[in-house]
């Protein structure tokens, strides 16, 4: 046997025969493609391109990042899009950013935590404005169609200005608050497209209306729908022209218009707001409306009080977020007693307190025989 | 809310979480054989055992660690993590209490007030962050702290740290 000439083999590292010119890793460049592919599919200018990437970039150099698994990494780059279009004011929902992944919204949310987390990220809120117009794009009813009805057929200026001003409303009356806000917008589509031509619409239902429109109807759309139609009928009854009327969720529809337009005077009319009750109780030499609350905050607590409702003509009801109006029961938690309370962790432990906690021979032989351990 | 308006806040202590070590190994077959009140989670490798006097729910592993849940204050969880090692001792393992730490603590808190929480945000970054699309209440992290406030619309806080 001969040795080989082993002269020409010099030791070289890696990094510097082949590995200088792979600056970066497979994983890292079948993920860049993958973002830039997603900009393109949302149609997403350059420059957000350039940010997400980076973005992509930086997060995997974090030792977070670095051994999650494959799907993970995929959702990371969707991540990095929709913090990138939050950032932009573009108004994008995670719920097509999940659905254009294939994703869970629940893997895709904690990855999302993670990476503004981990990159100390600052993510502007979503603007409803913005989702208002983006959502109506996608609606189908503003060109004749086959299985639309003409009458169905509306005019998409007139829908997206009367859907803000009603997601508006909705919005002072805190129904968004806290709430996903894309029931609120299809609730509040809906109504401005029955209100619009009341008279062809108002036997269309909501599940119908979605279907021809070509959208999702998310399950909270229901309670947002039926949320706003009371907000409705409050401000319908200080209407001066329609309190002779007995106005009910259907026949408010159709004065949806002049309720908007009126909104303010009605607002402040059949809502009590905090700030009038206070000067009103003052001036009546009341006292404060607010008492010192109790660890349970409910709406009688925050509201106004009872002599100033009563004042009020119709009832008004205090402006509060929905869950305040009804309360969901609580269970009473008992207060510490003063046995409680003298606990400092050091007390001597007896015989008999910790043999609750053991099995008996005669009970471990059963148990053992029971599950043939 | 007036800044001189006297308003006292209950401020109620709804959970605390402690950790310690037993110094030695815990055979988990035998404590789910002996002990009463006990569940195994043969899959995950860990047993869960609970006390009703405090009302605690300890996390115990075969390595020694425990976690305990469920206390109302500090003094309260040290008392029920005493008493579990206790009950480990009385089992039949050599168990030394060793590195008792509470390390989580859970308030919860009433503001008199709601609180419009796009606002809140607006005038809070960067501490503040809000997605309503994953959750209602606005998270409000004091890095100096290490203490998160989940804020909801209702005025209700829940402080964990």
């Amino acid at each position: 046997t001969t040795w080989p000439n082993t002269d020409c083999f010099s030791e070289v590292a890696y990094s510097q025969s082949t590995g200088q010119k792979e600056q970066l890793s497979r994983c890292l460049q079948r993920g860049i493609r993958r973002v830039q592919d997603l900009c393109k599919v949302l149609q997403l200018p350059t420059v957000f391109e350039e940010t997400a990437v980076s973005y992509f970039q930086r997060a995997l150099q974090h030792p977070s990042f670095h051994l999650v698994s494959l799907e993970k990494k995929e959702l990371l780059g969707g991540c990095c899009v929709f913090v990138t279009c939050r950032q932009h004011n573009w108004p994008l929902t995670m719920g097509t950013i999940c659905s254009l992944l294939y994703a869970k919204q629940e893997l895709f949310a904690s990855v999302y935590l993670s990476l503004q987390k981990e990159l100390g990220l600052s993510v502007p809120a979503l603007s409803l404005g913005d989702l208002v117009k983006t959502h109506l794009n996608s609606f189908r009813l503003f060109q004749h169609a086959a299985d639309v009805p003409a009458p169905f057929v509306e005019d998409k200026e007139k829908m997206v200005a009367r859907t803000m001003q009603i997601v508006e409303l909705a919005s002072e009356t805190w129904l968004v608050t806290g709430r996903h806000p894309v029931p609120i917008v299809t609730a509040a589509a809906f109504l401005s497209w029955q209100s619009l031509q009341p008279a062809a619409r108002l036997t269309c239902t909501f599940t119908r209306f979605c279907k021809l429109a070509g959208v999702d109807l998310p399950p909270p759309a229901h309670l947002r729908l039926k949320e706003l139609l009371e907000i409705f009928l409050r401000m319908a009854s200080q209407l001066a022209w329609l309190r002779v009327f007995n106005m009910d969720k259907k026949t408010v529809v159709k004065h949806i218009g002049d309720l908007l337009q009126h909104r303010i005077f009605l607002l402040k009319n059949a809502f009590c707001l905090e700030d009038e009750e206070e000067h009103r109780a003052v001036a009546l030499g009341e006292g404060s409306p607010r008492s010192p609350p109790a660890a349970g905050g409910t709406a009688q607590e925050e509201g106004c009080p009872s002599e100033g409702k009563r004042q009020r003509e119709g009832g008004a009801r205090p402006l509060l977020p929905p869950c305040l109006i009804n309360p969901r029961k609580r269970l009473r938690t008992a207060a510490p007693s003063t046995s409680d309370s003298a606990i400092t962790g050091n007390e001597p432990i007896s015989d008999s307190e910790i043999e609750q906690y053991l099995r008996g021979p005669e009970e471990i032989r059963a148990f053992r025989k029971a599950k043939a351990w | 809310m007036d800044a001189d308006s006297d308003v006292a806040l209950d401020i109620l202590i709804t959970n605390v979480v402690c950790v310690f070590r037993t110094r030695c190994h815990l055979n988990l077959r035998k404590i789910a054989l002996e002990g009463a009140n006990v569940i195994y989670k043969r899959d995950v490798g860990k047993v869960l055992m609970k006390l009703r006097k405090p009302r605690i729910t300890a996390t115990i592993w075969s390595s020694g660690k425990v976690i305990c849940t469920g206390a109302t204050s500090e003094e309260e969880a040290k008392f029920g993590a005493r008493r579990l090692a206790r009950s480990l001792q009385k089992l039949g393992f050599q168990v030394i209490f060793t590195d008792f730490k509470v390390v989580n603590v859970l308030a919860v808190c009433n503001m008199p007030f709601e609180i419009r929480l796009p606002e809140f945000t607006k005038n809070n970054r960067p501490h503040a962050s809000y997605a309503p699309e994953l959750h209602p209440a606005v998270c409000y992290r004091i890095k100096t702290l290490r203490a998160t406030l989940q804020i909801f619309s209702t005025g209700s806080i829940t402080v964990t740290g």
